[in-house]
């Protein structure tokens, strides 16, 4: 089995109306035996933007703490908050700088950047990034996804229909994907704030 | 030094190696199917983009096929395979009616075209079948098929290249799945037409196996009508 | 090898100076003299290029330096010096670009530079620098910007300065004709007149080096067609013109 499938898990961004979202499931397993069912995928990277990692869990534990770090240290030499496609270049150079021996996970991130404009974007392991105007899917259920957003997004959605569009596409794919599921986490972003909510789901 | 010592005078015996034989019959040929029921019919759609790889071998290759006047089946997988076991089944369905004088009913269909396709269990038709149509209490019925003959009836399906993308999207619109006092009616021929045609678009979007064109069966009590919907070419 | 201690030149006397940093600003003090000019949408560095002989191929020196496509540099002093930090600023800007894919904001490589001088001053086997840097830049988290750093690795943001030989004139010059309003344009030619005022002999376009960045100089990068402040120097045609609505 394929190390990227190894833990499981799935993450979906999508752009709305002056607001973007993130969401993941919270599964975390060894092959397909569940080990935990709250675990966390998605990471906050400024008061803006989020940083969603899926795949295998050990890089997901390191490689969070490296970008926390990295972060941290670009707001005190910067003395600025971080842009959202800013960190996502940082990820990226990250990523490649591990091209022959990478780290086994494929990034999203998602924000509003300082004039609130919605920035989503997907990276594959070794930091090539795509840059989507609509939506960004990755992980184990990305197929799943794909076909949920692809016929559930419509622009410009406000923020509580998107909550609805994310969540609904996030849900039905995990369902139909054995390594993601057990509850999921969605943040919706918005100019003045952010909502996190915890979602129930099937339990298996 | 001898002349008969060195190496030169002992060349190396040729190696018998054994030759390896690969035997390849199968290709995988793309596409997807849907198979939804209705109360009182049922909507089988299957896109008509035939390809190998990358190559697109045809833009309109069926691959659904009537098989009576209330079943429809469709097979996805290895071209070649889901014809030979179409034509191996209207054979079957020959003999039925000589033995039977009658058609044979999507029931009936559904149980030989497992038994048709365990026969071949240690050589299979490379063929994931879906088989729609109305059964004999003229309500709508899917079954769908592995390769080897396991089967289930259903409500709704979908096989083929793209089915990861639009199975989830059919849990939630057909079967409500994920959704809060939603309504459980039984869904109308309208409403089953709009959700497969959307199905179909989303996933010709992300999928380069499937695309080009859409043939959708309807089957009522009253027979099959065939529509056709376009897909994007690209 | 034992017994090999590498002590660092730069000891504190007893007074609590550091000799060679003050040495090394007499070294600046000894340089050409450069100019550099905030004005509120862009800002200008200048400097003279006096050359020892007239068989000098005066093209083949560069005072101004482009650091990357938003900064830009010049020095008062040791020559060689200046070449090793404009390709550590470079480098710096090229390593910051690859890892962000945006150029660094002018305040960030002015640190990274003070930083390489002021290791200078403490590391054993080394010399500071003999050279004051004026780097100008313009980003989008502050605009136009001008700084100044020195052998000792300080630096500091001027709306206007002067390094060199004649410093303290220049200042005295800049304190008279700045005021926060001043454009780019005039800041040009506020930074020639500067110039001219200690120059010895007849000043052309062939002896004044002037580079510029605002919102005027723009550059175009990227798909999308991007425009942004370009740091650019001006060609000496452009000088010529300058210089004859001076004259």
């Amino acid at each position: 089995m394929s190390i990227m499938e190894y833990n499981g898990g799935s993450v979906v961004a999508m752009v709305g109306k002056g607001c973007v979202a993130i969401a993941s499931d919270k599964r975390l397993g060894q092959q397909f035996m569940t080990v935990s069912t709250n675990f966390q995928k998605i990471f906050p990277a400024s008061e803006k933007t989020y940083i969603g990692l899926p795949g295998l869990a050990t890089d997901v534990l390191t490689l969070s703490e490296r970008f926390r770090f990295n972060i941290n240290m670009y707001k005190m030499e910067e003395e600025r908050d971080i842009e959202p496609k800013t960190v996502a270049h940082m990820i990226s150079s990250t990523l490649y700088q591990r091209r022959f021996g990478p780290y086994f996970v494929e990034p999203v991130v998602a924000g509003l950047s300082k004039d609130n404009t919605p920035f989503i974007c997907a990276m594959d392991l070794i930091g090539c990034i795509n840059f989507a105007k609509d939506f960004v899917v990755s992980g184990t259920a990305s197929q799943n996804l794909y076909g949920m957003c692809e016929s559930l997004w419509e622009p410009d959605l406000e923020p509580e229909d998107l909550f609805e569009t994310i969540s609904q596409a996030l849900l039905n794919a995990q369902d139909r994907d054995a390594l993601s599921g057990w509850g999921a986490v969605v943040h919706i972003i918005t100019p003045d704030k952010v909502i996190t909510r915890s979602l129930k789901s099937r339990q298996d | 030094m001898n002349f008969l010592d060195s190496p030169l005078s002992k060349p190396a015996p040729y190696v018998v190696a054994p030759i390896e034989h690969r035997f390849d019959p199968y290709e995988d040929n793309g596409g997807t199917s849907v198979a939804i029921a209705g109360e009182d019919f049922c909507v089988v759609a299957s896109d008509t983009r035939q390809s190998n790889g990358y190559m697109i071998n045809s833009r309109y290759a069926p691959k659904a096929y009537k098989m009576s006047s209330t079943a429809v089946l469709s097979c996805n997988g290895f071209h070649a395979d889901g014809v030979t076991l179409k034509k191996v089944l209207e054979q079957r369905m020959k003999m039925y009616k000589y033995s039977h004088d009658k058609d044979m009913s999507v029931t009936a269909l559904a149980q030989m075209l497992s038994n048709t396709l365990y026969q071949r269990r240690f050589f299979p038709y490379y063929a994931f079948c879906l088989l729609g149509g109305v059964d004999a209490d003229g309500k709508g019925a899917v079954y769908c098929y592995d390769s080897v003959g396991s089967f289930e009836r259903e409500n709704y399906r979908t096989s083929g290249s793209a089915s990861a993308l639009i199975q989830p999207f059919l849990d939630n619109q057909v079967g409500r799945k994920n959704q809060q006092n939603a309504s459980t009616a039984p869904l109308t021929l309208e409403a089953v037409l709009r959700i497969t045609k959307d199905a179909f678009t989303s996933a010709t979007e992300r999928d380069i196996h499937t695309g080009d064109n859409l043939q959708i069966f309807v089957i009522t009590r009253d027979g099959v009508e065939e529509q056709n919907f376009p897909l994007k070419k690209d | 090898m034992s017994g090999d201690y590498s002590f660092s030149l730069t000891t504190f006397s007893p007074s609590g100076k550091l000799g060679q940093i003050e040495h090394a600003l007499n070294a600046v003090n000894r340089g050409v003299t450069s100019i550099g000019i905030k004005a509120t949408n862009g800002v200008v560095i200048a400097t003279e290029k006096k050359s020892a002989s007239t068989l000098i191929d005066d093209e083949s020196t560069e005072k101004v330096a482009v650091i990357c496509d938003s900064i830009g540099m010049v020095y008062s002093g040791m020559g060689p010096d200046f070449r090793l930090l404009v390709s550590r600023a470079r480098k710096y800007a090229q390593q910051y670009k690859q890892l962000y894919m945006e150029n660094p904001p002018t305040r960030i490589l002015v640190e990274q530079i003070a930083r390489v001088m002021q290791d200078y001053t403490h590391r054993g086997g080394v010399r500071p620098f003999g050279v004051s840097l004026l780097i100008v830049g313009y980003d989008e988290v502050n605009g136009p910007s001008l700084y100044q750093v020195d052998p000792s690795g300080s630096y500091w943001a001027w709306k206007a300065s002067a390094i060199g030989k004649n410093m303290i004139n220049a200042k005295t010059f800049l304190e008279k004709r700045y005021n926060d309003e001043i454009e780019l344009e005039d800041a040009v030619h506020t930074a020639i007149l500067t110039l001219k005022e200690g120059f010895e002999g007849q000043i052309t376009e062939t002896s004044l080096e002037i580079g510029i960045i605002g919102t005027s100089t723009i550059g175009v990068a990227g798909k999308d067609r991007e425009e942004f402040p370009l740091f650019r120097k001006l060609s000496p045609s452009e000088v010529k013109d300058y210089l004859a609505n001076i004259a």
